[in-house]
């Protein structure tokens, strides 16, 4: 579904990614790990138009999205959820649903039935849906921003740290809503530091250091793998 | 002993800038304009150029105000028309000799200048732009309503035989003062550019805050230039009364303030040049070459202008000094900017170790923006001369809580001391200057300054006398660095250029905000190493907010760990190591 | 006396209420792009112009489409200007060369005026009679100044909280970056927003002929006054231009009947530097939250 071939990438004459290559199917979930500060965010930038890559391909079913700007990657069925749990602060929550049919491919019909879906998943939100989001809290705002991409009904979903500035609690509910959308076809990639919560509910993961790709594995072997590859300057 | 100087030598490179030559053609093109016609007795030309060269001289000033001062101000106009009507007035209606009239008028001057500048400490940004616009519209109003004083749409005629005899070779008292003011004032505009005041207003107009963490009060910074620029203005108005001969209201209206703005954007913002070229194309053209389509003037000015920024925004002289830097100074590659030779002069005492007072204490701080807690009952103590690394996830609250202790945000609630020396109300400028000095995530380098002048700032922001190594210091860099572009730098050389900066400064306290973010495992390594030369070759207390988990336990000799917003554990790098709270922060367990 | 107080009163909210829409007008573009469109007081006169060659003394049947006419134009107009001053925003780093191109482009406007129709004030009439507001007669279009200002505010809130794109431009406001991620469509946003902006001060204008100056040089007085009204309510906020607009009007009216016509611009400018002195984020502005 998704394809980044040898892509390079960097803020202004910041080089941040070098020669990351990686695939995404249909129906799983990719787990990209990494420090803080190792790329992973200005990867999926790179990935979904917000900075131009440099060098390398950015595929969506054989079709280049390279170079693209952030907002026709979206209309093209690539949609990045922010990480920070960003939503309009100042709409209410319907809204903000409503907000995310702007990525839709074609009809708008179904939005309602996506929404109510939704509000299925997160009763919170259908509780709160003429409350304004910036009253909402940091798990209730990361489900509204999981929601407004579902709303669009994308082909492929990157969401950057879904856990960022919240309680480690709120992350499974988000974690296995994201697994079941990927089971419905969709491909995603999460790009996440807590990798021992959410590498159970990937199929694959993928560790990235210093902006390059140092691991690649199925997500069962993450553990072990990381284990092996402890080095002692590590240790303090 | 050799030093890095001597080594490479300055010598032989091309200029990083041409603001120098720019102002010796600058000079060599107003003496022709100004004293040509004269010599040759063309009393046409005498006059028009009297003329030009009065209002080259505001855009001068105008120029330094837009770039050097970034103040984007539409009422010039109104300042060199306060300097003429007022000395007119005195000298024309009240009889005053033109000595005093002119004090008058240049106080009239300053005074106008001190209304756009009061706003200017507060605000900034286009809110001025209106403020200078209104009083472009309002002040020819007041010179029609007035009359009592101005003597209405008649204006004041006046006259000033003795600035017109002709002295030798027919140039005359005035053409001889329009041509030499100028030339002066392109003197003062590049003096200032070469100062430490000039230098801080340009930090202060480019990044406000770096400014602020440098010890400087931008709202002063552009107070001052627009009084300095009132002043320059207002002389020009003197002179423009004995050059014209007649004031009246129609001739200052907000046209006139147009286009002084336009031919500095015209011409090339910040370029020494630029108000010359760009009076001669904005006022010339359809004034003087195109004079049967005067009507047309203001469309001309307008479109020009308008083309200027769609199609060369950097004007013409900015234009062509682009090709020239492009053409002319090359970079020197991953190497250009090394700072180990210059560390070695200054080892001193070895051995400096953390001390037991403490430099930086908080007591229960607490920051929110909104519902949001950035910053929660943190008590955090950091001892004179440690390394303190403070870690923790994105969105934790570690450069909330850097700018907090920097002064740039105010905790809510609680207090924090800055040796013992309680900073919770300080300003972040206030700060500084109790000797603290920071790094930014993404490096402030500014692109009009040489890469030395990059590093001067800091010493700019010193409070006391240099210390005898950091002056050596300064001067070898000084003869390494003054005409490399520091654009050219790598990201990873940027950041070592701002730690040099602090340590010009001599910053007794220096926070690290992300620094090894972008950066390759040697230079990594490198950093590591001047953070430990910092704390323990100059005694430096060193805070580093970092995500690089190797480096922070590589140098720190305590370590905090944040979690929203607050302190979850703290203590020397073993015992953290193997705290729970950080255990997950590891990528598979690594450093446990 | 009490009729003085009256008359100030009235014709002080009715002009305050042309700055209330142009500061209206500054809003919905500043909130999608970030830019004050130093035009658009002489938008407004051309919107007067429209006023004056489609509909001068007019009946109500061919003033009507005339008004929505002129209000289309206008919108055109500023949605070409929008365009230009958008393009060099694209790629250069320096993010603020939309004052000079928006300067250039009121000089521009304002020049065209004075080339075609001279330095002369226009004389407009339109349908609307006088009226009497307690026994003081009151040029028509003052009430439809004011109600004009009322429709904009209500249409604007029922736009911006009602409808798609109205909620897509101020999520643009909100969060530029997550709006792209949104897949909002940014370009055309922003062009819409402009163009909204001129079909309100198109309307405005045509509207207001009859009472205001409709000539070259009156456009800069207009755009100061209504930017004044703007800052004054707070930038943003359409709820602060209602309080805004008409405390600009009135002080403006009183400065007129009690020191002088001449003075009322030098009235506002004061205003404006008090205000920045002491609250420069205006009465319902909020100050903005953290950056770096």
């Amino acid at each position: 579904m998704l394809e980044v071939k040898n892509l390079y990438a960097g803020y202004g004459i910041v080089p941040v990614i070098e020669d990351v290559t990686l695939s995404v199917n249909a129906g799983e979930i990719l787990l990209i790990g990494g420090e803080n500060g190792a790329g992973k965010s200005t990867l999926m930038g790179a990935i979904a138009g917000f900075n131009k890559p440099t060098a390398g391909e950015v595929l969506l079913e054989g079709q280049p999205l390279h170079g693209l700007a952030p907002e026709k990657v979206a209309k093209s069925g690539l949609r990045l959820v922010l990480d920070g749990h960003r939503v309009f602060p100042e709409l209410s929550v319907y809204d903000n649903l409503r907000m995310g049919a702007a990525a839709r491919r074609g009809d708008r019909s179904g939005l309602s039935a996506a929404i109510d879906e939704i509000y299925e998943v997160f009763p919170i939100l259908k509780e709160k849906h003429r409350a304004y989001a910036r009253d909402l809290s940091g798990g209730q705002q990361q489900m509204l921003a999981l929601g407004q991409a579902f709303v669009a009904q994308p082909k492929v979903l990157l969401c950057d740290e879904p856990s960022m500035g919240l309680a480690q609690a709120l992350l499974p509910p988000i974690l296995s809503f994201l697994r079941r959308w990927a089971e419905a076809g969709t491909a995603v990639v999460i790009v996440e530091q807590h990798l021992q919560v959410t590498a159970p509910y990937a199929d694959r993961a993928m560790i990235i250091e210093r902006g390059t790709v140092k691991l690649e594995c199925p997500a069962a072997e993450l553990d072990d793998r990381l284990k092996s590859l402890e080095t002692p300057e590590g240790a303090a | 002993m050799q030093t890095p100087a001597d080594a490479s030598p300055a010598s032989g490179k091309p200029r990083f800038n041409s603001d120098l030559s720019q102002v010796w053609i600058g000079i060599a093109l107003i003496a022709i304009t100004g004293f040509g016609p004269s010599l040759i007795g063309n009393s046409y030309w005498v006059h028009t150029f009297q003329l030009v060269n009065i209002y080259i001289a505001v855009s001068i000033f105008q120029n330094f105000l837009f770039v050097d001062a970034g103040q984007k101000s539409f009422g010039q106009g109104v300042i060199l028309g306060l300097g003429a009507y007022v000395t007119a007035i005195f000298f024309g209606l009240h009889e005053y000799t033109f000595l005093v009239a002119a004090m008058f008028g240049l106080l009239a001057a300053t005074l106008g200048g001190l209304l756009f500048a009061l706003p200017a400490l507060r605000v900034q940004y286009f809110h001025l732009g209106f403020v200078t616009l209104s009083a472009a519209i309002v002040f020819p109003q007041l010179l029609m309503s007035l009359d009592s004083w101005t003597n209405g749409i008649n204006g004041i005629l006046v006259k000033l035989p003795w600035w017109h005899e002709e002295w030798v070779f027919g140039l005359s008292p005035l053409t001889i003062a329009v041509a030499l003011y100028p030339m002066l004032a392109l003197g003062i505009h590049y003096g200032i550019r070469r100062s430490r005041l000039g230098r801080q207003m340009r930090v202060a107009a480019v990044s406000p805050e770096a400014a602020r963490t440098l010890g400087i009060k931008p709202g002063v910074m552009r107070f001052l230039a627009f009084i300095i620029a009132a002043i320059g203005t207002g002389i020009a108005g003197i002179l423009f009364l004995p050059t014209v001969g007649f004031v009246s209201p129609q001739g200052f209206n907000v046209e006139l303030s147009f286009v002084f703005f336009f031919a500095v954007v015209v011409g090339g913002r910040g370029q020494m040049l630029g108000p010359i070229i760009g009076i001669w194309i904005v006022f010339i053209l359809p004034n003087i070459a195109l004079a049967a389509f005067v009507e047309y003037r203001l469309l001309i000015y307008g479109v020009l202008t308008l083309a200027t920024v769609m199609l060369f925004p950097d004007g013409i002289v900015g234009s062509v000094e682009r090709w020239r830097l492009k053409r002319g100074v090359s970079g020197r590659g991953e190497q250009s900017f090394r700072i180990d030779a210059f560390l070695e002069e200054l080892k001193g005492k070895d051995g400096f170790e953390p001390t037991d007072e403490i430099a930086i204490e908080l007591k229960g701080a607490t920051k929110r923006f909104g519902a949001v807690v950035a910053v929660d009952h943190v008590d955090l103590k950091v001892r004179k001369g440690e390394i303190h690394g403070l870690i923790g996830a994105n969105g934790s609250g570690k450069t909330s809580l850097l700018n907090v202790l920097s002064g740039l945000s105010r905790v809510n609630d609680g207090a924090f001391f800055i040796n013992g020396r309680d900073a919770t109300r300080l300003s972040a400028d206030r700060i500084a200057n109790l000797g603290l000095g920071r790094t930014f995530q993404t490096p402030r380098i500014f692109p009009m300054f040489s890469l030395w002048d990059n590093l001067k700032v800091g010493e700019d922001a010193r409070t006391g006398k240099a210390s005898p190594e950091i002056h050596a210091l300064s001067k070898a860099l000084e003869a390494e660095f003054a005409q490399d572009n520091a654009e050219l730098l790598s990201h990873g050389q940027r950041r070592l250029a701002e730690v040099m900066r602090s340590m010009l400064k001599e910053a007794e306290i220096v926070l690290f905000d992300e620094p090894a973010a972008g950066l390759s495992s040697s230079e990594r390594k490198n950093f590591a190493k001047l953070v430990r030369f910092l704390s323990r070759q100059l005694g430096k207390t060193v805070i580093i907010v970092e995500h690089d988990l190797d480096l922070v336990w590589n140098v720190a000799d305590t370590i905090t760990v944040m979690e929203q917003g607050a302190i979850v554990a703290a203590g020397d790098p073993q015992t953290i190591a193997h705290d729970p709270a950080v255990q997950h922060m590891f990528v598979g367990g690594r450093g446990a | 006396m009490l009729s003085e107080i009256l008359i100030i009163v009235v014709r002080g909210i009715a002009i305050g209420s042309i700055f209330a829409m142009i500061a209206m007008s500054f809003n919905i573009v500043h909130g999608a792009t970030g830019i004050l469109n130093f035009a658009q007081g002489n938008m407004l006169v051309l919107g007067a112009f429209g006023a004056f060659f489609l509909a001068n003394g007019a009946a109500l049947g061919i003033w009507l489409p005339m008004l929505l006419v002129t209000g289309v134009i206008i919108a055109a107009v500023l949605a070409f200007q929008g365009w230009l001053t958008l393009i060099p925003l694209r790629s250069s780093v320096q993010q603020d060369s939309w004052i000079i191109s928006t300067v250039a482009v009121s000089v521009i406007v304002g020049a065209l005026i004075m080339i075609y129709q001279g330095p002369f004030a226009y004389n407009v009439k339109g349908p609307a009679p006088y009226f009497r507001v307690l026994g003081v007669r009151t040029p028509g279009a003052y009430g439809l100044a004011i109600g004009c200002m009322l429709f904009w505010f209500f249409a604007m809130r029922f736009f911006s909280r009602k409808t798609f794109i109205g909620l897509a431009i101020s999520a643009l406001s909100q969060d530029f970056d997550a709006a792209r991620a949104a897949g909002l469509p940014v370009r055309r946003l922003q062009l819409i927003a402009f163009a909204i902006s001129g079909l309100m001060i198109g309307t405005a204008g045509f509207l207001v002929a009859p009472v205001i100056s409709v000539s070259a040089d009156a456009g800069l007085r207009y755009v100061l006054n209504g930017f004044v009204a703007a800052v004054v309510g707070g930038i943003g906020s359409n709820l602060g231009t209602l309080i805004g607009g008409p405390l600009v009007g009135v002080v403006a009216m009183l400065t007129a009947y009690k020191i002088g016509g001449a003075y009322q611009d030098l009235a506002s400018l004061l205003v404006l530097v008090g205000i920045l002195m002491l609250r420069p984020q205006g009465l319902f502005g909020r100050t903005s939250a953290r950056r770096v």
